[in-house]
This record gives C-alpha cells, structure tokens and sequence, in this order.
C-alpha cells in the first residue's frame, strides 16, 4: 500500500469528493485557457454572447477570494487591536508585527481533526457552516466597492442584502439543532431569537432612509451622496444611524451581544461540538460578517465610496495656482504611460535602479559603519515605499475606481475598528436586556424615525 | 449614574481608546529580561537534599514573611512528628495522601492517625482568660498551657489561633524557638521536670540584674 493511497483511505467522503474535484478543475481551467489561446476568436465570442455568465462567474469567484484576506485582516485586528488596548502587544511574532498569525490560526484550523459527534444528523451537522457562509458571502455581491465595482446592481439590492444576510440564521439553528446536544440546540435558539429580534430595528431603521432616497439600489444610494460630506445621509438620518449601528452589532453577534457565542458562559452555544475547519467557517463567517455590516454601513450612511470633500475643485486650485507663482511644471496629474512611448521602456528599466542607489546614497555616505548592502537594501525598500506611493497617488487621480475603492475600504475599516473597539471595552449583556433593548427602545426608536421621515418627507413635498 | 444615557458607554470607550495609545506592559521575554528585585526567587518550591530528605524545616517563617498570606503549610514535619496544618484539611489532601508521601520519599504517617486529638479547652479557656486573649503574651499562654496539659497539644494551638488572632504559623513559630516547650508528652521524669528550671538563659538575667524581664510584675507561677 502506497503513502498516496493510505493518505486517500484516511479521507472522509468529502475529502475523497473535494480531492478528485481540485485536479479536474485544474484540467478545466487550463484547457479554457488552452482553448481561448489556441482558438481565440470563437471563443471570445461566445464569452462575450454569455457576458451576464461570465461576469457572475467572475464575481462570485472573486468575492468568496477576498473574503479569505478580508476574514484575515478582522481576525489580525481584533487580536492585535484588543492587546493594545489591554496594555499587551498582541501577536508580534509570525510576520512584521505578527501580521501573518491569523494566516497560521487560519492552518492550524485546517489541520485540526474534524470532529462529528456520534448521534448527529452528519448532513446537517455538515451544511450548517457552509449556509452560515454562504449567506454571508452571497451579501457581498449586492455591495459596490467602487464605481463599477461591483458585482451586481439590483434594484431590490437592500431587500436582497437583508434577504440572505438572515439566511445566516438558518445555518446557525442547523448547527444547534445537528450537535445532538441539547445545550448546542439551546444555544441555536437563543441565537436565532438574538438575530431576528434584532433584525426587525435593522430593517425598520434603514426604511426611513429608502423614503428619502426612492430606491433600494445601493449603488443609486451611494450616487445619491455624491459631493461633499454633508450630503451624506447618516447627517439627514442620524438616529437611523445610531439604530443600525447597534442592530448590525447584534446581527454580526459581536460584543456587547455576542450571546450566540458567550464563551465564557455557554462554551460556544451552538458551535460546541464543532471543530476543525467547519467550526473555523462559523468564525470565519463571523469577520466577514463584521466587514459586511462596517461596509453596509458605510454604503447607507457615510457616502460608500465617496470621498468626503470633492477633489476636483482642489486639483483645478492647485492648476490654478502653481502657474501663478511662477512654477510651471510640463506634468499633468492623469498621466498618460502609453502615450510615453519608448521612453516609457527605458524609465521601467533605469529608473528603479537609479532610485535604490539615489535613496541608498545617503545612508552609506553619512554612516560610516553601514555596509553598502545594508545600505543598498534601505534605498532599495525607501524607493519601494516612495514609488509604491506615487503610483498610488497617480493611481487615484488617474482612476476613478482606485479612489473609490481606497475611499470604501477606509471608512469600512474604521468602522471594523468601532466593531473591535466596542469589543475591548464593552461587558457582554444579558439575555433578557438583550431582548428588552431590543423591543422596547430600538423597535419603538425605528417606528419613530420612520413616521417622522415620513412625516418630513410628505410635508416638503406638498 | 448619570443622568444622560450612555455617557458611561462613552467613558469606557475613551478609556480603551487611550489605553491603545499608552506604553504597553509587555515584556519581550527571551529578548528581554524583567528587572526584578535582587531577593526575587521566582516560583515557590520543596527542595530536596543529597540524602533525598526535605530541606524544609518548617520553620514557617515563609508563612509568617508572606504579604498576602498565599503561603500555607501542612503536612509533617520533616521528623515525621508532629502534624502541622494551618489550613482546612481538604487543601493538603493531596499531600497528605499515603501513595503521594512515598512516591516524593517523604516520612509516610501512620494510617491511623488523625489530624489531632480532641482536646477538653476549659482548662485552656481559662489560661487564656487569664492573659486577656493577648496575643502579645503569647509565651506566657504557651507556657501555662504546657504546664496545664504536659505538652502543646495541636489543639490547643488551634484554639489559641483561633480565640487570639493570632496565626497559627507565628504560634507555632513560637511554640518551635523555645526548647523548653515541647508539642508531644514528656517521655520521662526527667524531660518533665525540665520545665521547672526552664529558660536558664533568662534565670541568669534576673539573677545579674535582680528584676524582672517582660513586664511580669511579681513573676508568673
């Protein structure tokens, strides 16, 4: 018996369907790459005849990529985040500032036994993290990350967003239920009646805002507050704002409400009897729920991609001025490379050297115990810094979508800090204020935001 | 609290927020060393000699130095005699246990003992009436008390401990440092008369300087 197939016998049967389906794949893809090299023409076409297809293909392809570094990144965050705030310094040792640790969690939650319980129901036991997953990746499609990034505009977005995001419930009340532990299922309970206690204030406190933007497309929303800050509708909407906020918390079940979880009480709730990779997707879904309800957040309320000042004024100052004052530069902002020509080759090739000795050039002449190469490895990671930052800057003055996307991913990212922040600072609640919270201030808040919206709206209208 | 809500949401968070900022307490240990006092010692731990007996003598000064009064002592001392314990029985189970005294080659007790025997505390009560329940004439207590019952019971140290205020391991401390006082029944006539002429350090003192040591105005029977 070979090392190859004492490996495949030890496979569970998912394992032996996963492992026959990743060559096959393999095979799939490099022979339509074959194919569109070899035969381009009616290839392409027929591509191009399919483009919905393909652009969904290419969408939910890439959206459940980056969910991967973006589940990494909250992961990082949050232990790195939480340690400065308790006066530790967090991971510092796998990676520059430990940043790759979660990437090690993420292998050592690979590599762990995957554990089914004797007496579970093994399908159910099994689906339930994928539906938590997947109803937390199938929300991404609907968010535009940029102007034109995006992977699908639909008109009913908002209800469509709120739609799967519940789904997310489903696979948690999957899970308690499949355990074969009452325990696992009384914390599934609980849960479910967390998140859609908490779903109806989400709902609710958004619907004031749909009166006032006439859509439930967000890419319609975010155009809508296009401009300088104060367009923004979290300055028209404030207490939906505040609403949503602490409603996405409970949703995203992150501390004060994170009862789903409850380590220190419940052990885990309904995850108890998970392990190994299909508990590590609960958690995994878990960030990325966390960066989805930050960047919804953004969306509706803090302009998406919109910067808050507009920069084109700015630019037209500045073109403006400079000749004014007696400079008078030959360069313009949108830089065109193609239109360089042959000169763009000999700037690739010269210039990347010239710059690592321009910038190494200093250091090694002003310290005279520094060896060239520890000098040469300054100038050449300076001008990795220095040419990385003009690239981006030409990158978003020249490109809409670079802005766009730098803009979205800040103001989301500060919002996963908020997420973390209350995390460090905050005690968890009880089950019953939880609920009480819930029904009694936030439902009531969101009816009140909603009539007086409307209220506003029918008045400035008639 | 406050009247405005969530004010103390808002506090808290501002606390986190500037304790992201603070210097962090951490120690990089194997790149950096933590400064420590010169006496530090580190963990707490029985040390054992060439011959496989315990260093520790019980002397309970550990006990008695101890700020916070984690340390705690029980078990026997290392002549297997006497029973010394100053705290509940259920916290010294585990060394106590027959299997676990052989194993480590500590004196194993007899398995019919008991912690210590019953004691009848009137004699004892009255002694202690008699000193005022002050802990600071503690020698003169454990002197009557050996006078009254022989030797120191066990017991009889509990109750002290307890009617007092006393610790038990300053008691027993005491009870340790003087020769003449003794925790088991005199052997013989001789050990017992011992106690008449105890001290013959302090006999010479009053004798040189013709007065009394210790406040003990017209001396104690």
């Amino acid at each position: 018996m070979t090392a190859v197939a004492r490996a495949w016998s030890r496979l569970t049967l998912p394992g032996k369907v996963v492992f026959t389906l990743i060559p096959l794949l393999a095979v799939l893809t490099s022979g339509l790459i074959a194919a569109i090299v070899l035969f381009g023409g009616p290839v392409v076409e027929v591509l191009n005849a399919n483009l919905g297809v393909v652009r969904f293909v290419a969408a939910a392809t890439i959206i459940l990529v980056i969910t991967i570094p973006i589940a990494f990144l909250n992961i990082y965050l949050e232990m790195k985040v939480i340690a400065l705030m308790n006066l530790r310094i967090g991971p510092d040792r796998v990676g520059p500032w430990g940043t790759a640790l979660s990437v090690v969690h993420g292998l050592k939650v690979l590599m762990k036994e995957d554990f089914t319980p004797s007496g579970a129901d093994p399908v159910v036991f099994t689906w339930a993290p994928v539906v938590t997953y997947a109803a937390a990746v199938l929300t991404i499609v609907v968010l535009p990350f940029a102007p034109g990034l995006y992977g699908q505009d639909f008109n009913i977005g908002l209800l469509y967003f709120f739609a799967m995001g519940g789904l997310g419930v489903v696979g948690l009340l999957m899970g308690g239920w499949a355990s074969f532990n009452k325990y696992s299922l009384l914390g599934g309970l609980r849960s479910a009646a967390q998140i859609i206690s908490y779903e109806i204030p989400l709902t609710l406190s958004v619907v004031g805002l749909l009166i006032l933007a006439g859509t439930m497309s967000l890419n319609t929303i975010v155009e809508q507050q296009d401009g300088w800050f104060a367009n923004w509708y979290v300055f028209r909407q404030p207490l939906a704002f505040v609403i949503f906020f602490i409603a996405a918390t409970a949703e995203a079940n992150r501390t004060p409400f994170d009862l789903t979880e409850a380590d220190s009480e419940i052990v885990a709730g309904f995850a108890t009897e998970y392990s190994g990779m299909r508990f590590g997707f609960f958690f995994f879904a878990e960030y990325v729920n966390v960066f989805i309800l930050s960047a919804l957040t953004v969306v509706l309320f803090l302009g998406g991609w919109n910067a808050p000042f507009e920069i084109d004024p700015l630019l037209d100052w500045i073109g403006g001025v400079l000749p004014g004052l007696g400079i008078t530069t030959p360069v313009t902002v949108a830089l065109d490379p193609g239109g360089l020509g042959l000169p763009l080759l000999f700037l690739i090739l010269l210039v990347p050297p010239l710059g690592t000795l321009l910038f190494a050039a200093p250091f090694y002449l002003l310290r005279s115990s520094m060896r060239w190469w520890v000098a040469l490895i300054i100038g050449f990671l300076l001008f990795n810094v220095v040419a990385g930052g003009l690239v981006m800057a030409w990158a978003y003055v020249s490109f809409e979508w670079v802005a766009g996307l730098l803009w979205f991913l800040g103001k989301t990212f500060v919002f996963v800090f908020v997420f973390v922040w209350m995390r460090g600072t905050l005690p968890r609640v009880r089950i019953d204020q939880l609920m009480g919270f819930a029904w009694k201030w936030l439902l009531p808040a969101a009816l009140l935001n909603l009539f007086v919206t409307a209220f506003a709206v029918v008045l400035v209208r008639s | 609290m406050s009247l405005i809500p969530g004010l103390g949401i808002a506090r808290g968070m501002a606390l986190t927020l500037r304790r992201f900022f603070e210097p962090k307490a951490t120690i990089r240990y194997p790149e950096q060393k933590a400064d420590v006092p010169p006496k530090f010692r580190g963990r707490l731990q029985l040390l054992y000699d060439e011959y496989g007996t315990l260093k520790c003598e019980t002397c309970f000064q550990c006990a008695q130095a101890c700020p916070i009064e984690c340390i705690d002592m029980g078990g026997l001392d290392t002549k297997g005699r006497f029973h010394v314990h100053g705290g509940p029985p259920e916290t010294y189970g585990e060394r106590r246990e027959e299997s676990a005294l052989r194993r480590s080659g500590r004196p194993v007790p007899d398995p019919a003992y008991t912690h210590f025997e019953g004691l009848d505390v009137r004699a004892l009560d009255e002694i202690l009436e008699d000193h005022d329940h002050d802990p600071a004439r503690m020698l003169q207590i454990l002197e009557a008390t050996q006078a009254a019952y022989g030797y120191l019971p066990v017991a009889a140290l509990k109750r002290i401990s307890q009617v007092t205020g006393a610790w038990y391991a300053m008691i027993y401390g005491t009870a340790s440092y003087y020769r003449h006082l003794r925790f088991e029944p005199p052997a013989d006539e001789a050990q017992a008369a011992e106690v008449s002429s105890r001290r013959p350090a302090e006999a010479a003192y009053l004798a040189r300087l013709g007065a009394s040591l210790g406040g003990r105005a017209g001396g104690d029977a």
